[in-house]
């Protein structure tokens, strides 16, 4: 923005020159308006100006803060401060630069918005894993802790058992079972031995016992493989479909966009290959295409259909040109006497000429003298602007005050037209107004 | 108190036909409007500076919703009270 700033002096010359009035007068009428505006913010009144803004009263409540330099906390009292709010028509125009600008709505915040609910379902399966690790190594321990212990007593075992059960058994058999320490699911010792024939058919006689073996074993296996690494299944399982759906429907979304934007581009080259001469109201056709596909084919069946009645249309622009014609002499018709009462209305009224003469007694009213001379009682202020100097508030005349009751314009105290009965309750309005701050 | 009652009040005070007093008005608020679309600043000796001001673009999030929005940046008219203005305007009693 630029820095330059206009002095009120300025505003009153370029206002001069615009008006064709004289400095002084613009700078009178500046300097009025300011301070009525100002007259009615001190009032606590709000003021709108057309076109401009509407000034307001904003109390600030008062508050604490603290001193900067001794600490101490001090309360800064409330005080009104003037807010501006500028018309609707001022901020647009303010506003042209970036009026084409409109808010937009992030994308990337609907997806983060779901994650953010993801990460709530998750903690408990992540505790879950954290169990299930847990549960593992407990179980790792009792494992590393279990061989062992049974490894001393295979050791006893089969330097007993071994030779009476598999007499012709390899002595080297034994040290292999002692070496492999992967084994880990073994409650006894032929549960070993099983796993050794598994892993390294030295042993071929031992087949027979692997046989009777093998129901036990494998009863046994599933359930520790099944308690190890079945939580790790379930997440994996339960992380998948959330996160799939979502690139499908985003796809999904795509692949209509292009559909439609195909469907727009071949019925606009068709179009144009087909009518060439009405590029207009392709041009037209196309705006509306991009509103709204559907609007836009209903507009496409209904141009066709309209398409042998083009003739028509200027004439139907032609009558509403007739008819504001029309409506613009009539109103110009109008107006005309209207204006010459808003003069009588605008300029001072002249008392100068005194039909009457009333002295005021307990009881006699404006209101009533009024009615008497002029027919309705609503114009007693023009009574009032007459006696003005003798009348300090119109609802207290002090009685023996001698009333002159002026002539007035026949056309002002028209009983019959609303308009002059408005005029006279609006400089009601204005006397009362003025009198009570009088007071 | 609006623009009908304020020209109403110009024109008692300035003793002149009410035509004229809008006429003025509508002249000055238009050289005002003029004005601050170009971007300049006015201001008014004992009442008050107006001024454009540019309000840069933020993100605001909806608070139940959390739908985060663009806000474009703004031109705004701002208007600063005077320091005579302000005094006078503290001496006001204020009654809730």
């Amino acid at each position: 923005m630029s820095k330059e700033k206009l002095s009120s002096q300025e505003i009153i010359d370029i206002v001069a020159t615009k008006a064709s009035v004289s400095k002084r007068a613009s700078e009178e009428f500046l300097k009025v308006m300011i301070s009525t505006i100002e007259e009615a913010l001190l009032a606590g009144d709000t003021v709108k100006i057309k076109n401009f803004g509407t000034f307001k009263l904003h109390w600030n409540e008062p508050r604490k803060s603290v001193n900067v330099q001794t600490g101490e906390t001090i309360i800064l009292s409330g005080y009104y401060k003037v807010n501006f709010t500028p018309d609707a028509n001022l901020r647009d125009l303010v506003n042209e630069p970036f009026g084409h600008l409109e808010a937009v709505q992030l994308e990337g915040e609907t997806i983060e918005q779901p994650v953010q609910k993801e990460v709530e379902p998750i903690d408990p399966l992540r505790t879950l894993n954290e169990q299930a690790s847990e549960i593992k190594d407990i179980l790792a321990e009792i494992m590393n802790f279990q061989p062992n212990r049974q490894k001393s007593e295979i050791k006893d075992e089969t330097e007993v058992a071994l030779p009476e059960e598999v007499l012709e058994n390899n002595e080297d058999e034994i040290p292999h079972q002692e070496h492999e320490k992967t084994i880990q699911i073994s409650d006894n010792k032929i549960d070993e031995v099983f796993i050794n024939v598994k892993e390294e058919p030295i042993v071929e006689e031992v087949q027979l016992i692997e046989a009777v073996i093998d129901n036990e074993v494998e009863a046994e296996i599933p359930e520790t493989i099944e308690s190890d690494f079945e939580p790790e299944i379930k997440d994996e399982e339960t992380f998948s479909p959330v996160f799939v759906p979502k690139k499908k429907k985003s796809k999904v979304w795509i692949w209509i966009l292009v559909g439609i934007l195909i469907v727009a581009g071949v019925s606009s080259v068709g179009l144009y290959y087909l009518y060439p001469p009405a590029k207009d109201k392709i041009t037209v056709f196309k705006k509306a295409f991009f509103k709204n596909t559907r609007e836009q084919l209903l507009n496409f069946s209904d141009w066709l259909n309209s398409k042998p009645q083009k003739k028509e249309i200027p004439v139907t622009i032609v009558i509403p040109k007739d008819t504001t014609a029309v409506d613009s002499i009539s109103e110009e018709e109008e107006v005309l006497p209207v204006d010459s009462l808003q003069v009588l209305f605008d300029n001072p009224r002249n008392y100068s000429e005194i039909i009457a003469t009333e002295t005021i007694h307990s009881g006699s009213r404006l209101t009533v003298m009024a009615k008497k001379y002029y027919g309705l009682k609503d114009f007693w202020v023009y009574i009032y602007e007459a006696n003005r100097e003798k009348i300090n508030d119109p609802d207290k005349i002090p009685s023996g005050t001698i009333i002159y009751i002026p002539k007035l314009d026949s056309r002002l105290i028209d009983k019959n037209n609303q308009r002059c009965i408005d005029k006279a309750k609006e400089l009601r309005d204005l006397y009362v107004k003025k009198v009570l701050k009088n007071d | 108190m609006n623009h009908k009652e304020l020209i109403a009040a110009m024109a008692a005070k300035m003793n002149a036909p009410k035509s004229v007093i809008e006429d003025l008005l509508e002249k000055t608020v238009s050289t005002c409007n003029e004005l601050l679309v170009e971007g300049k600043s006015i201001g008014f000796q004992s009442f008050g500076n107006f001024e454009v001001r540019k309000k840069d673009e933020r993100l605001s999030v909806h608070p139940a919703t959390q739908i985060r929005t663009l806000v474009p940046p703004k031109l705004v008219v701002n208007f600063k009270q005077s320091n005579i203005l302000k005094d006078k305007l503290k001496e006001l009693p204020h009654n809730e």
